[in-house]
């Protein structure tokens, strides 16, 4: 690959690395959700017409973009948090999915199938890098916050997590709209890049990609959706000279080895300290929170209490 | 009047396809715990294989449909054994299963699409039915009649097999729980690799009526069907076939009455908006009974 091939391949894994800190930020709390895509596309569009006919400053793009995925994180969570896992997750597929009805139809907004040119201000390193930094040091401040402790607790177990007087739904509530707030935002980054955006930005692939990068990267901790996102974004480029159309067999193939023979992914924080601590004497206490191993017996299942 | 009617039948054969694919992904839903969002691959390949055999072979094209049914139903075997029974041996929970399906859909579905290229198809006309049938002024097509008749019989067949069978009896024991199952003498293994076949071989089948109906094979075929399926089966009640198969025609109903009288391009709008709503309103579904597990 060309040089500018890279620049752009590595830009793009910076927007699915915040796509994929949105997934986890809900992953975390035990909700698999794909909306982040959804809460994307709408910031995205409502961007594209505020920057088209209102001139609206980057920064302020930004804000709108976290303000309102947010806000959108926090409804959705209002409806939906109360479904046991595999209808949450459909659910949230769904929105994407109206999403794009939506779009087309909503021509005068959108730009229907044809979609509506973005102005690129934000199309820049600066924006991109600031942005995930900013959203990688409130994702590790969160994570050994009182917050971030009782996530774990809730993905671990939620009914263990209410006998430690944590209420799980509030829980997943604020996971939804961190959740909301980074899917804003990486829509708005998306669109900024592309300059142009249409009904297939923010459909479906985008949201398995990224969960990909999710699993791959380890959905245990902060830096694991980021290194998923980054390697999978450069995975199937470095492939498609010698796979051809067949790259994206091998995210398939991938995906389903990791989860099978590597349920933590890249970033395991706890086989890591258990080779440490192989090599080197165990520096003892001091052991940060790390999630439940997914070899136990999933809490989810016995959660599915009668609700 | 005529209109409404014609209308009511061609929502009533569409349904019919939406209703059969909905049966067999409920059954792995419910049967196996599993979300498998491959399921439309399978649809897709059994129309993609039934095509290639009629096309290629010049296989009849009633052959070719029992041939494609079987592979859509290897298919969802070799899914199983590969991705979902690792899972299951691990006791991976609810999670695993849905990303490990994910990686077969894009598999399958990027083979789909290499196998069958961009443009779509149809079976040739002079080997498929195409004579339509004209009763009191409606027309009928011969795909339509075959759709519905296929859902009759599947349905009815799939309920009795789960209800009146020991082969049912294993599979609702396997699925409360594989571990006390394989205590009272069921081959939990053996019981899940059948269902995996019943559901991919009936999402095959499905797949080669909806290409049938349409006129139509292309790689796309599974995508359409996954979400009227997936909204079916939330829709008529997590477990019961019953209630996936008649929620499926009503949507078939529901999207051919919308395109005629609300809007075309709101047609998916409004059966995933029917889906929100009642996820929100009455998560278990309208048939569905509330659920008591073990805590």
């Amino acid at each position: 690959m060309s040089t500018t091939a890279w620049m752009i391949t590595l830009q793009f894994a910076g927007v699915n690395a915040l796509f994929a800190l949105a997934i986890y930020a809900s992953l975390w709390t035990g909700v698999l959700s794909l909306a982040p895509v959804f809460f994307g596309a709408v910031s995205a569009f409502t961007f594209g017409y505020a920057a088209g006919t209102l001139g609206l400053s980057p920064f302020l793009g930004l804000l709108l973009g976290a303000a309102l995925g947010a806000g959108l994180g926090a409804l959705t969570a209002g409806l939906l948090i109360r479904l046991d896992s595999h209808y949450l997750a459909m659910a949230t597929i769904a929105m994407v999915l109206i999403g794009r009805v939506l779009i087309l139809n909503l021509t005068e907004y959108t730009g229907g199938a044809t979609g509506t040119l973005v102005p690129g201000d934000l199309g820049t390193w600066a924006w991109l890098i600031g942005t995930l930094v900013v959203a990688a040091y409130v994702m590790a401040r969160l994570a050994g916050s009182r917050f971030g402790l009782a996530a774990d607790a809730v993905r671990e177990d939620p009914a263990v997590a209410e006998t430690l007087a944590i209420s799980p739904r509030r829980i997943q509530f604020v996971g939804m709209i961190i959740s909301g707030a980074l899917g804003g935002v990486a829509g708005i980054l998306q669109s900024s890049f592309l300059q142009y955006i249409g009904p297939d930005t923010f459909y479906t692939h985008l949201g398995f990609v990224t969960l990909a990068a999710v699993v791959l990267g380890g959905a245990f901790h902060w830096l694991g959706p980021i290194v998923g996102a980054v390697v999978f974004t450069i995975l199937p480029e470095l492939l498609r000279e010698p796979m051809g159309e067949y790259d994206r067999v091998v995210t398939g193939v991938l995906l389903v080895l990791i989860i099978i023979y590597m349920p933590r992914g890249l970033v395991d924080v706890r086989r890591l300290r258990l080779v440490r601590s192989r090599w080197w004497r165990p520096k003892g206490g001091g052991a940060e929170p790390d999630g439940p191993d997914p070899r136990d017996p999933q809490p989810t299942v016995r959660a599915e209490v009668a609700s | 009047m005529q209109l409404l009617m014609q209308q009511l039948l061609n929502g009533i054969a569409l349904g019919s396809i939406y209703a059969l694919f909905a049966v067999g992904f409920s059954l792995i839903l419910a049967k196996m715990g599993i979300l498998n969002v491959a399921h439309g691959t399978f649809a897709t390949w059994g129309a993609l294989s039934s095509y290639w055999l009629v096309f290629e072979h010049g296989i009849s094209f009633w052959l070719a449909l029992v041939l494609g049914v079987v592979f859509a139903g290897a298919l969802g075997v070799a899914a199983d054994l590969i991705a979902f029974e690792p899972l299951r041996k691990r006791n991976a929970g609810t999670f695993a299963p849905i990303i490990a399906s994910i990686g077969i859909w894009i598999v399958l579905l990027t083979l789909a699409e290499a196998f069958s290229g961009p443009t779509a198809t149809s079976y040739p006309t002079e080997s498929v039915p195409t004579e339509p049938i004209r009763v009191a002024g409606l027309l009928l097509l011969p795909a339509q009649v075959i759709s519905v008749i296929a859902l009759v019989v599947i349905v009815t067949a799939v309920h009795l097999l789960l209800t009146r069978s020991r082969f049912g009896a294993a599979v609702r024991a396997v699925s409360v729980d594989p571990r006390s199952a394989t205590i009272v003498g069921v081959n939990a293994r053996r019981t899940l690799i059948a269902v995996a076949f019943l559901a991919a071989a009936i999402a095959g089948l499905a797949g080669i009526l909806a290409a049938l109906s349409d006129n139509n094979v292309s790689f796309g075929i599974g995508e359409a069907l996954l979400l009227k399926g997936f909204a079916a089966v939330v829709v008529g009640g997590y477990g019961d076939i019953r209630g996936a198969a008649l929620l499926g025609v009503a949507i078939g109903v529901l999207e051919v009455m919308s395109a005629q009288y609300i809007s075309s391009g709101f047609r998916d709008a409004i059966t995933f908006g029917v889906l929100l709503v009642v996820l929100v309103f009455r998560p278990q579904g309208i048939f569905g009974e509330r659920q008591l597990v073990r805590a």
